[in-house]
């Protein structure tokens, strides 16, 4: 303690005592640690799996259950059509961007506990935000936890440019999730392949796109895109987890070969 | 319900002028952590006899930063080279003990600890005459964006705050600080340093000052608000700045979103 900062406060004295945090330079070498570098952190779609019921579920169920023993598998949910629907109504309302986001969290929360009920057997817990210190006894205990994929912010959300959509959903949450686990790559199930030069649902002929960069992906300006536009914004930035693998959870074997390290799908890398 | 939230057209379809008012006519008080709390009784006990006297005029949550104690959390996080997302989770405990000094002090006037969520709880506390402290930073946690440049959180605490008055639709946000508003570089630092008593938003972004008292990402979000036109910086230790500031007088730095705010 300096007991005086100099200007009157009851001070410590530290790097950061007289800097304005609003600045990036912090005047000292920063070495950022990985926490648990080796977690798969998976993303199981609301729309493309969950709301598709056991004939999207069951069989990755399975995959998950087999892979348990060789992998600390962290799985995060999406929402689906139930939070569409919260949005629709919420717009309608003229209710605020956090608002959505807030109660835009519940769905991927009963998405987690429904599949935390089928996995019971098998390991699968349910876990909240404060839980993620608890992911090494998890780990450790051969468990599967399973929660949000939606990050914290909710009524901290930002408004954003057009439209009351909450920018940070699932997608951006478990990036973030991976991020600050130090995992070098996330891993999202949907029901696609990936991504595409148009939209596969509506043009056959559309062609699959296996790899490639977040400053190209922005670059072709395209009007939908498989992942949360925010996400590849914040890929750029990142510091661990540098690729993003979006697999289709529909095809069998594909999320096994994902989590050993196959390139299946479409890698976005930073 | 199943079409892509990520396509432009349905974003731009949940779109409207307006934009609903949950508890507009409510103030959000920023009470400084280094600025105010640091300085201990002699800056903060006036504070609290002022926000007495207030608070039967004008309804008002306050919300309160951590100081000198989250400068040291931060450079020896960062040193020990802990993730954005895992400094960021550290912050709020010791705005949580900033938050306990004043609800202790302001007990007896009617203040009461709120978690910074427990919005749905203000109407009872506002409609008898209380004044709910809540800590500042936003709950991002573990799940801090990486930042566009450094290593540091860029969801601050000022930015916490705007974010809590205008998601709940209120007007203004008064930052209680001890400087006499917002200068074009640190008057701590530089003596020929001027105040700014007045800009626009716009005006504002065109002549950023490189040394903010604010963070940058409140400036950002307030580009998309809806519902809070006026953010003003005073000065805390110059007694009957902020009662002048609720008074609606252009005391210390009055920033606007519109011309004529």
């Amino acid at each position: 303690m300096s007991g005086d900062g100099g200007q009157g406060q009851i001070s410590i004295a530290s790097a950061l005592e007289h800097a304005t945090l609003t600045q990036s330079e912090i005047g000292f070498d920063y070495d950022p640690v990985a926490v648990m570098p080796e977690t798969k952190v998976l993303k199981i779609g609301g729309q493309s799996i969950m709301d598709r019921g056991r004939t999207a579920v069951f069989p990755l169920l399975e995959e998950i259950v087999a892979a348990k023993e060789r992998y600390p598998l962290l799985l995060c949910c999406g929402g689906g059509t139930r939070a569409r629907h919260i949005y629709a109504v919420a717009s309608d309302l003229e209710l605020p961007t956090g608002l959505l986001a807030a109660m835009g969290g519940y769905v991927p929360r009963q998405n987690a506990r429904m599949l935390q009920m089928l996995l019971a057997k098998h390991g699968g817990i349910f876990i909240i935000d404060d839980d993620f210190v608890k992911l090494p006894l998890y780990f450790q205990m051969k468990c599967i936890p399973i929660t949000t994929g939606m990050p914290p912010f909710g009524y901290w959300e930002k408004p954003g440019e057009k439209g009351r959509i909450p920018a940070n959903r699932t997608d951006a949450g478990v990036f973030l999730s991976a991020e600050f686990l130090g995992a070098p790559r996330a891993i999202f199930v949907k029901d696609e392949a990936g991504l595409y030069d148009d939209d596969p649902k509506k043009n056959p002929k559309a062609k699959h796109i296996p790899r490639i960069s977040a400053a190209d992906l922005l670059a072709l300006d395209l009007p939908d895109l498989v992942l949360e536009r925010v996400v590849i914004d914040y890929l750029r930035r990142a510091r661990f987890c540098k690729e993003l693998q979006i697999i289709n959870g529909m095809e069998k074997g594909m999320l096994t070969r994902a989590l050993a390290g196959e390139d299946v799908g479409t890698i976005i890398h930073a | 319900m199943r079409e892509s939230l990520v396509n432009r057209d349905v974003v731009a379809r949940t779109a409207s002028e307006s934009e609903y008012e949950i508890l507009p006519h409510v103030n959000l008080i920023g009470l400084g952590g280094r600025s105010i709390f640091d300085r201990g009784a002699s800056a903060l006990m006036p504070l609290v006899d002022e926000i007495a006297a207030l608070r039967d005029k004008h309804p008002m949550v306050i919300g309160v930063g951590g100081g000198t104690r989250v400068r040291h959390t931060i450079s020896v996080a960062l040193d020990l080279g802990l993730p954005t997302g895992g400094v960021a989770q550290l912050v709020g405990a010791m705005e949580e003990c900033n938050a306990v000094f004043l609800n202790a002090l302001l007990a007896k006037h009617g203040s009461i600890q709120m978690p910074r969520d427990h919005f749905w709880e203000m109407s009872l506390y506002i409609d008898n005459g209380m004044i709910p402290v809540v800590i500042s930073i936003p709950p991002y946690h573990f799940w801090e964006p990486p930042p566009e440049k450094g290593p540091l959180p860029a969801h601050g605490s000022d930015f916490g705050l705007f974010m809590l008055a205008e998601v709940l639709g209120m007007k203004r946000v008064i930052f209680v600080k001890d400087q006499d508003g917002l200068f074009d570089r640190d008057p701590a630092l530089h003596d020929d340093a001027k105040l700014i008593p007045r800009a626009t938003l716009a005006e504002l972004e065109k002549n950023m000052p490189r040394e903010l008292i604010l963070d940058e990402l409140l400036f950002e979000a307030w580009k998309h608000a809806r519902h809070v036109k006026r953010v003003q910086i005073v000065n805390g230790l110059v007694p009957g700045q902020l009662s002048r500031a609720l008074a609606g007088e252009d005391v210390g730095t009055v920033l606007t979103k519109e011309k004529s705010a």
